[in-house]
């Protein structure tokens, strides 16, 4: 399969089938309760010309919805991350720790923070997951 | 102390201190100077009944538009709120807060509302905000949270049961001035306990995974200044050259642990905090030895530079060795300044340490802790060791 381009339906299908596929996941996100949002903000040098919003819902090891949204479903989720393209993709690729960046302010996050920090071996690993995921990226395209 | 080629961090410390005796009346001045024409003071009944206040509000004149004093010990949502509901009657542009970190915290809060609007309750998150926010001021009355140049503010949230830790680098206040005789009758024990609040935060911000050069450097001659100037402050309080060398060690560890964090012994404080109210800067005194010992093997070069900054590494000593130096010279140093040593001083009991060891798994500060913390378990050995 080639590379799938990054922030589209079918990128998040493959990210989800990833999750799905991993032999942890379950395990560790089993207390895991609650829906994430990532709003990537344009960046039209890069080739992102609009704000991207995705939506991922995850609950107790399973894996549900997880769709290209609009900005008011993104809002609505329980966790709403937010932060420059750029950022994103430093996160996907693990050059950047998003406790770090959070913590920098390159990352913004709406939410109960406690809820993250007890679940951080969570956050860890779907992000660990993420970098599997053949990308395309569109700066890259 | 050897640091990772890839090194990368991102230091910010915007706050203008001005320091010296009676530089707390320049207050008018200084807030003309970012553009300032009225003021809210924030403060408590205690600092306005040591006559802490006065000469500031005198040097504002007419641009103090009111006097905000209910703060208690440990600020709330509810708090910040009603301050800011004050604040915004009198139309207020500036934000002046006189008082310890409680006070400082709740000035940290009114500043976001007076800006954003709403309930502090609207704010749960990290990094929330997108632009600058209301100005402050910040006039410290005890040398501990370093609060007046850190973009953190923790804020008790009782529907929640726990403190909670804003981090916002668009809400780190303008200036901070230090005036070693608002520091000057602090009591012993206070002092004490205030002044292991920064030794603590020194301490943190050399083990926490995010420490830098910059910061290890403040967080170090912070640990010189404290180790040297804070007992004779605890003997002798009106001496204010020493008051105010301590003043400055905790404005030092503020900036270096506004960047590098802190890690398990302030999650347990907090959450002690929350549980059993033990006053922030006594609850670090008992548990910084303790927690350095669980975090011993993962950074033994972190206390070697602790070791260094007391002048405990003696000549041959490897990083183990020094590190084991600097754990005794903080236990030795608690002892010398009268500090207490055990939670159970403080009227902890051993449900309040099963409860605090749950909550402190979800406390912001522990994802920087040197050494991962797995579970609840090894958090109450901790606090056992100490109770
Ligand atoms: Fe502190």
């Amino acid at each position: 399969m080639g590379k799938i381009k990054a922030m589209t339906q079918e990128w998040m299908d493959a990210y989800k089938a990833a999750i799905e596929a991993d032999p942890e996941y379950k395990e560790i996100a089993k207390n895991w309760e609650g829906s994430v949002a990532l709003i990537v903000n344009p960046d039209p040098d890069k080739g992102v010309p609009e704000p991207v919003y995705l939506f991922m819902d995850y609950w107790h090891g399973d894996v549900g919805e997880f769709v290209v949204c609009d900005k008011a479903k993104a809002e609505s989720a329980k966790f709403v991350m937010t932060g420059d393209y750029a950022r994103w993709k430093q996160v996907a690729l693990k050059e950047l720790d998003s406790t770090k960046a959070l913590l920098q302010g390159k990352l913004k996050m709406k939410g109960d923070l406690p809820y993250v920090v007890r679940n951080i071996k969570v956050v860890n690993k779907v992000i660990d997951i993420l970098g599997r995921v053949d990308t395309l990226w569109p700066d890259e395209a | 102390m050897t640091y990772d080629t890839d090194l990368s961090f991102n230091y910010y410390g915007p706050t203008k201190v001005i320091y010296g005796v009676d530089s707390s009346k320049d207050v008018e001045i200084e807030m003309g100077s970012i553009g300032g024409t009225r003021a809210v003071v924030v403060t408590d009944q205690g600092i306005i009944k040591a006559g802490l206040t006065d000469h500031i509000i005198k040097a504002l004149g007419n641009k103090c538009v009111g006097v905000f004093s209910d703060v208690p010990q440990d600020t709330g949502v509810e708090v910040v709120d009603a301050c800011a509901d004050f604040a915004r009657k009198g139309g207020a542009d500036t934000v002046i807060s006189i008082g310890g970190g409680s006070v400082i915290d709740t000035a940290k809060g009114v500043c976001i509302l007076l800006t954003e609007g709403g309930s502090l309750r609207d704010y749960s998150g990290v990094q929330l905000l997108s632009r600058p926010q209301t100005p402050h001021i910040a006039i410290p009355t005890t040398a501990g949270t370093g609060s007046e140049v850190t973009n953190a503010a923790v804020i008790m949230d009782k529907e929640m049961g726990q403190k909670r830790l804003m981090v916002e680098n668009y809400n780190i206040p303008r200036i901070g001035i230090l005036d070693p005789k608002l520091t000057a009758k602090l009591p012993p024990l206070l002092t004490a306990g205030t002044g292991m609040d920064a030794m603590t935060h020194a301490v943190e911000a050399i083990h926490a995974i995010p420490h830098e050069p910059i910061t290890d450097g403040l967080a170090m001659h912070a640990i010189r200044l404290l180790s040297r100037y804070l007992p004779v402050c605890v003997a002798k309080g009106d001496d204010l050259a020493a008051r105010g060398q301590v003043q400055i060690a905790a404005t030092m560890a503020g900036w270096a642990f506004s960047i590098a964090g802190v890690g398990n012994v302030h999650a347990l404080a907090h959450s002690i905090g929350a549980v059993a109210h033990v006053p922030h800067g006594i609850a670090n005194g008992i548990l910084l030895a303790a927690c350095m010992e669980f975090n011993l093997e993962t950074c033994p070069e972190s206390y070697a530079l602790v070791a260094e900054a007391f002048g405990v590494r003696e000549k041959g000593m490897d990083d183990m060795e020094a590190a084991r130096a600097a754990i005794d010279a903080v236990k030795e140093f608690t002892k010398k300044i009268g500090h207490p040593q055990r939670l159970s001083e403080m009227n902890v009991t051993e449900d309040d340490i099963v409860k605090a060891a749950d909550l402190s798994l979800g406390d912001g500060a522990i994802v920087n802790n040197p050494r991962v913390v797995l579970d609840a378990s090894e958090v109450l050995e901790i606090y056992r060791k100490v109770l």
